[in-house]
């Protein structure tokens, strides 16, 4: 045993401590989702085959929908690729076992819930640079100088949908059924991210600034502190089998 | 026996699942140093009673003292003391021995690489940069016993480690845990043929409580 090189910490845990400890989950797990790409190779040819079906859906009429339409076609896209996600994201973890691995570690249930919160919003940030060139090329969106403004909209929908389905993914992983029951438990859920999502992404697809933004953003915050607030309170309750 | 050389200590421990008892007013004392078997039949309770110990599951009544510590109140800090090997691995399948060592390590504040003697001691030195997923079922239960003791920890749980391992892993692995003196192990198994080898020893456990407690 070479005891020098081991750096033994039993003192509490720290923020920076909580934060390394999330990050490194995230990391791992994004490690491990790339090395079986076909799973995220599954989302984005999803993703990209819902445009392309739009696309061709609507070129009989000039190839141009409503804002609210389109607004619409891009949430729905997203909140299903975040149902492929979220229905592996702690259940895998469960069902293969590793699940006991996390519950060895010395940090906190939250860190571990972090950490695959982080995970998922890359996935769905990633879906969602795919989906918004498609979208430009395929569904003829206009979006001028609202680019910046649509891509805080979707980090923030991203987010709150990540944050939603990690959450409900850890509830469910030791339930029988729980792919069927995570796709039905998530819509209710995630309707205060999909409702502000939409309106204002159709907003920005109709040309508005910021500040007309601003009650969407703040509903979108809103849904972040409380099931943030939720999760600190009860997670660690949900990882016992 | 004193309070400082108690390294884990059972009071009136019952775990129920439901309609299942899994354990009846277990109590028990293990002192620092200490390597015990718990042997009994399948069901007598022996994994629960290691779960219970690593702080994965908590006991439905009674009180887990780790190290003279309540091991419910101050879970964290305990686990940075406790090495859990269960009959399922750990391990990360798409990722490699090195990735899944380094991941753990990391989480532990172990620094750099400073876990390659366990390896090297396990004989996994040639599989060490091998997807977990390509290993054989023993190679793969040599890197998850690497990985739970790689933050050197004080209390070393195996649970059921010689199952479906051949002869030349068990004794790879007997001698490994021979060199961890002044260590507690908590060792599960349905036979004491290996645990007698290094275990000081035996606790006999039947349906949910211990009946016999002898030494080897």
């Amino acid at each position: 045993m070479k005891e020098d090189k081991r750096q033994k910490d039993i003192g509490p845990s720290t923020i920076p401590q909580f934060w390394q400890a999330a990050l490194r989950i995230a990391e791992k797990d994004l490690r491990a989702e790339f090395r079986r790409s076909y799973e995220v190779l599954s989302i984005l040819s999803f993703a990209v085959g819902s445009i392309l079906i739009c696309s061709f859906a609507w070129s009989s009429g000039g190839g141009i929908a409503e804002p609210e339409v389109t607004a619409a076609t891009l949430w729905i896209i997203l909140f299903f690729a975040s149902i492929l996600t979220f229905t592996t994201s702690f259940t895998r973890e469960a069902d293969r076992g590793t699940l006991g691995g996390l519950k060895t570690l010395p940090c906190s249930p939250v860190a571990i819930l972090i950490g695959k919160i982080v995970y998922g919003i890359v996935l769905l940030f990633l879906v969602e640079c795919v989906l918004i060139p498609f979208s430009i090329i395929f569904l003829n969106l206009d979006l001028g100088g609202g680019l910046p403004l649509l891509l805080l909209v979707c980090f923030l929908g991203a987010t709150g949908l990540s944050f939603a389905g990690s959450f409900v993914s850890g509830l469910l992983m030791f339930s029988e059924g729980k792919t069927l029951l995570l796709s039905f438990l998530l819509i209710p859920i995630c309707m205060p991210v999909l409702i502000p999502s939409v309106l204002a992404t159709e907003k920005i697809l109709r040309g508005s600034g910021i500040a007309e933004l601003i009650p969407e953003l703040q509903l979108l915050i809103a849904f972040l502190l409380l099931i943030a607030a939720i999760m600190i309170l009860t997670f660690k309750f949900v990882l016992e089998e | 026996m004193s309070s400082n050389t108690v390294a884990v200590e059972l009071i009136k421990v019952s775990k129920r699942y439901g309609y299942l008892q899994a354990l009846k007013s277990v109590s028990l004392n293990i002192s620092k140093g200490e390597f015990v078997a718990f042997s009994g039949h399948n069901g007598a309770g022996k994994t629960t009673l290691l779960k219970i110990i690593a702080t994965h599951i908590s006991p439905s009544s009674g009180t887990v003292k780790i190290f003279g510590d309540d091991a419910f109140k101050s879970g964290s800090e305990i686990r940075r003391r406790i090495g859990l090997v269960t009959h399922v691995s750990f391990l990360y399948d798409e990722l490699t021995v090195r990735e899944n060592l380094l991941f753990y390590a990391r989480l532990f504040s172990v620094e750099g690489e400073g876990f390659l003697d366990i390896i090297e001691a396990l004989g996994m030195k040639r599989w060490y940069n091998v997807p977990v997923k390509q290993l054989s079922h023993g190679l793969r239960k040599r890197a998850d016993i690497a990985r739970a003791l790689i933050h050197d920890p004080d209390l070393i749980l195996l649970d059921e480690p010689f199952t479906g391992l051949d002869t030349n892993t068990c004794d790879v692995l007997v001698e490994y845990l021979k060199t961890q003196k002044g260590k507690v192990i908590l060792i599960s198994s349905h036979s004491i043929e290996w645990p007698k080898k290094f275990c000081d020893k035996t606790i006999l456990l039947e349906r949910g409580e211990i009946v016999n407690e002898m030494p080897f």
